[in-house]
C-alpha cells in the first residue's frame, strides 16, 4: 500500500511539511554541533602542523607543551636523531577588544627556524616588540595592538590560525614571548623538534604531534563532551519528532488501516507504507538539515568543520531514526481490528 | 455453484463485566446468485453476523461455510486471503481512503492481490464506469455525493469479482435518489453465481431480496388477559437474550435478576418483591430481554401484555415506565 502511503503525504503535506523542517532544523543544529566539537580538533591540528615541528620536549612533569606546559629555563640538548631544536614558549594574553578583553594564544619562537608558520603577508618577528598575528584578527601589517600591556607592531599576517574555540594566535620571536609572559625572565615551555629522537633526556619527555593536539584540546574537553551530549539529545528530539507524527497519522487512519485490513491488505503491507513516511521524512529532513547547516555555520563566532562522514552518515542515520521512531505508529497499525471498519462514521 | 451455509452459530462477547450473546444458534442457507436481507434493529447482531461472514470476527461456536470453504476453521493468513479473493465489503459509512481518488481507492484491493498496476488501473476503471462514475474518477471521497461515494465502495467490494458480496447498512447515509442508486446496483450483482447479504433496518430494501432473515423475530402483540404465573423456587421465569410480550407483576414471593457474566457466573441486578414489577423494557422496545429472571422463592407473578399494563398503570405515563417509578395500586 505504497500508493496510499504516498497519497497520505500529499494529502497531509502541510503537517508533514511541518515535521521536515522541524526535524530539519533540529538535524542541521546536530551538524553544527559537531562540526563546532570537530572545529576544536581542526583548529589545534592547523595550529600544531603549522609550527612545522615533530614533537616537544617537555618537562617530565608536564602534560604537554601548550596548556600543560611547565617553564623552564633554556637547556642546548645534543639528542641523536634530532635535526633542529628550538626553544618555544607557549602562553595566554588579552588584549583590549572595543569595550571588553580578547584572549589570545601566544607563541614564541626564533625568528629564523621552525616554530614560526608560514605566513599570508608581511614577515616573521625579528624584535622583541614584533608580532605575526591571525588575519582573523581584522588587523593590517603596521598595526599596533596592544597585547597584555605592551604595544606590538603587526609585522605579518597568518592565515587562519586559532586555537581554543576560535582565540586567534599570535606569533613573536622567544624573546619577545618571554617578555610577554615572563616580565623578560629567560624560561621556554617547550624545546620544538625536527627528526624523531629516540629517548629523552633524564628530567624531560617526549611529546609527539598527537599529543600536543590533545594538549590544546586539554581546556575544550568538557565542552567538547557537552556538545557530544547536546548533539545526542538532539537525535532523540529528531526521533521524537519524526515518531510522533507518524504516530498521530497512524491514530488517524486507524479506520483506513480497518479499511484496508478488512479488504485483505496484508498488514506487513500497511506498515511498509508507515514505515515509508517515516523514511521519506527522516530522508528530506536529512536533505533539508545538511543544507541548513552549511548556511548556519559561517554564522557562528567558532570554526564549524562539519565532517564530511557527518553528511554521508546523517541519511543512515535518520532513516534508522525514522523506523525506530515509528515503531510506536507501526504497532498501533497492527493492533487495529478490521471490524472497526463496520460501524457507522 | 457456492452456497452460503451457517449452521448453529454463537457469537458472545463482553461487554464490561457481563457477557452479551447477539447471535444464538443462528442456522441459514443462502443459495448462490440469490441476494438475503439480515433484517433488525439496532443492536440485534447483523453486523455482528456480517463481520462473521466476512472472516473478520470469529464467532463463539458454529459453523460458517462458504461453497467448500469452511470459514471458522481458517487461520488468520488464510482469513487474509478469504477476504481479498472471496468477500467483498460495502461499509454503512462508505470508508473510503479520503486521500486517495475515487480510481486508487477501487484499486486497493486490486493492489493487494498483486495484480500489476496497468491490469489494476484498467479493471478500475472498468467497475467506475459500471457503477456510472466514469467522470469521477480523479475525485476524492470529499468530492463526491454520499451516493457516489458508496458506488466506488461498491466498485471496490466487487474489484475482485467475489463470490460472496456483504453490505452493512448500505442506504445508511443516503437520500432517496442516491438510495435508488445503490438498490438497483445491489440488485443487479446478485446475478450469476454470486451471493450477496445485505444488513439493514431499512424496510424499502425488502422487496429486492430473495431471502429475508428476521435477527429478532417479529412478536406479535398478542393481546391478552392477565395470565398469572406459579413458580417453584429456582424456576426459570424468562431467560436473557429471549423475546417475550409480558410484564410481570410480583404478587407473591421474590423474583431475582441477573445477567450472564463474561467470566462464566451470574451478575445479581435487583430482586423484586411483592407489589414490585419487571421485564417492562423487550416488551415496550420490542428487544429481547436484557436479563434472565428466577424465582427466588416459591412465588407467583401476574403477567400482563403492555397495552394490559399502560390499563394498570392508570395515571402513570410510559415516562414512569421507563423510569421504572413504584406502582401504586389500590386495594
Amino acid at each position: 500500500m505504497l500508493i496510499a502511503a504516498l497519497r497520505d503525504l500529499q494529502w497531509r503535506k502541510r503537517r508533514f511539511a511541518i515535521a521536515i523542517v522541524g526535524t530539519g532544523l533540529v538535524f542541521a543544529m546536530t551538524l553544527v554541533l559537531t562540526g563546532l566539537a570537530n572545529g576544536f580538533r581542526v583548529e589545534a591540528t592547523r595550529t600544531v602542523d603549522s609550527l612545522g615541528l615533530d614533537a616537544f620536549l617537555v618537562k617530565s612533569g608536564a602534560t604537554g607543551p601548550f596548556l600543560g606546559s611547565a617553564a623552564f629555563p633554556p637547556t642546548m640538548l645534543q639528542l641523536p636523531g634530532v635535526s633542529a631544536s628550538v626553544p618555544l614558549v607557549y602562553g595566554s594574553a588579552t588584549m583590549p577588544d572595543r569595550d571588553s578583553a580578547r584572549s589570545v594564544n601566544v607563541f614564541g619562537a626564533p625568528e629564523r627556524g621552525p616554530g614560526i608558520p608560514a605566513l599570508a603577508d608581511g614577515h616573521p618577528p625579528s624584535a622583541t616588540d614584533e608580532v605575526v598575528v591571525s588575519n582573523t584578527m581584522g588587523k593590517s601589517i603596521g598595526d599596533t595592538v596592544e597585547i597584555g600591556s605592551r604595544p606590538l607592531r603587526i609585522v605579518g599576517l597568518v592565515d587562519d590560525s586559532t586555537a581554543l574555540a576560535g582565540q586567534p594566535n599570535i606569533f613573536l620571536t622567544t624573546a619577545g614571548a618571554q617578555k610577554l609572559l615572563f616580565s623578560g625572565q629567560s624560561l621556554i615551555t617547550s624545546v620544538g623538534l625536527q627528526g624523531r629522537p629516540a629517548t629523552a633526556p633524564d628530567g624531560f619527555r617526549i611529546v609527539d604531534r598527537n599529543g600536543a593536539i590533545d594538549d590544546l584540546l586539554r581546556a575544550l574537553s568538557g565542552a567538547r563532551q557537552a556538545m557530544t551530549l547536546m548533539a545526542g539529545l538532539l537525535w532523540l528530539v529528531a526521533a521524537s519528532i519524526v515518531g510522533s507524527m507518524i504516530y498521530m497519522s497512524a491514530m488517524e487512519r486507524t479506520r483506513d488501516f480497518a479499511v484496508f485490513k478488512a479488504v485483505g491488505v496484508p498488514t506487513r503491507s500497511i506498515l511498509a507504507g508507515l514505515a515509508m513516511q517515516a523514511v521519506i521524512v527522516a530522508v528530506l529532513a536529512a536533505v533539508l538539515g545538511g543544507v541548513l547547516s552549511v548556511m548556519l555555520g559561517p554564522l557562528f563566532p567558532m570554526r564549524v568543520d562539519i565532517p564530511p562522514i557527518a553528511f554521508l552518515l546523517l541519511p543512515v542515520v535518520a532513516v534508522t531514526i525514522g523506523v525506530l521512531a515509528s515503531v510506536a505508529g507501526l504497532r498501533r497499525a497492527v493492533t487495529v481490528d478490521p471490524a472497526r471498519a463496520f460501524g457507522g462514521p | 455453484m457456492a452456497d452460503l451455509r451457517i449452521k448453529d452459530l454463537v457469537v458472545e462477547y463482553a461487554s464490561g463485566q457481563e457477557s452479551v450473546r447477539p447471535i444464538n444458534e443462528l442456522s441459514l442457507n443462502v443459495p448462490a446468485g440469490s441476494l438475503a436481507i439480515l433484517l433488525g434493529p439496532s443492536g440485534c447482531g447483523k453486523t455482528t453476523l456480517l463481520s462473521c461472514l466476512g472472516g473478520i470476527l470469529k464467532p463463539t461456536a458454529g459453523r460458517i461455510e462458504f461453497g467448500d470453504i469452511d470459514v471458522t476453521e481458517l487461520d488468520a493468513s488464510a482469513l487474509s486471503a478469504y477476504r481479498r479473493n472471496t468477500v467483498g465489503i460495502v461499509f454503512q459509512a462508505f470508508n473510503l481512503v479520503p486521500s486517495l481518488t475515487a480510481l486508487e481507492n477501487v484499486m486497493v484491493p486490486l493492489r493487494a492481490a498483486k495484480v500489476p498496476t496497468k491490469r489494476a488501473r484498467e479493471r478500475a476503471e472498468e467497475l467506475l464506469a459500471r457503477v456510472g462514475l466514469s467522470h469521477r474518477m480523479s475525485y476524492r471521497p470529499g468530492d463526491l455525493s454520499g451516493g457516489q461515494q458508496q458506488r466506488v465502495a461498491v466498485a471496490r467490494a466487487i474489484a475482485l469479482d467475489p463470490p460472496l458480496l456483504i453490505a452493512d447498512e448500505p442506504t445508511a447515509h443516503l437520500d432517496y435518489i442516491q438510495v435508488e442508486e445503490v438498490l438497483t446496483l445491489i440488485r443487479e450483482l446478485a446475478s450469476g453465481e454470486r451471493v450477496v447479504v445485505v444488513a439493514t433496518h431499512d424496510t424499502r430494501m425488502l422487496p429486492l431480496a430473495d431471502n429475508v432473515v428476521e435477527l429478532v423475530p417479529h412478536l406479535d402483540a398478542d393481546e391478552h388477559e392477565p395470565e398469572t404465573v406459579i413458580l417453584a423456587a429456582g424456576e426459570t421465569l424468562f431467560e436473557q437474550g429471549t423475546m417475550g410480550d409480558s410484564i410481570y407483576v410480583v404478587t407473591e414471593g421474590e423474583i431475582e435478576m441477573f445477567r450472564e457474566l463474561a467470566t462464566g457466573g451470574e451478575g445479581m441486578l435487583k430482586v423484586a418483591g411483592p407489589g414490585d414489577y419487571f421485564g417492562e423494557m423487550g416488551p415496550l422496545f420490542a428487544l429481547p430481554r436484557s436479563a434472565t429472571a428466577r424465582a427466588r422463592t416459591d412465588a407467583v407473578v401476574i403477567g400482563y401484555t403492555v397495552q394490559g399494563f399502560r390499563e394498570l398503570l392508570g395515571t402513570l405515563g410510559s415516562r414512569d415506565l421507563i423510569e421504572h417509578k413504584a406502582l401504586h395500586r389500590e386495594g
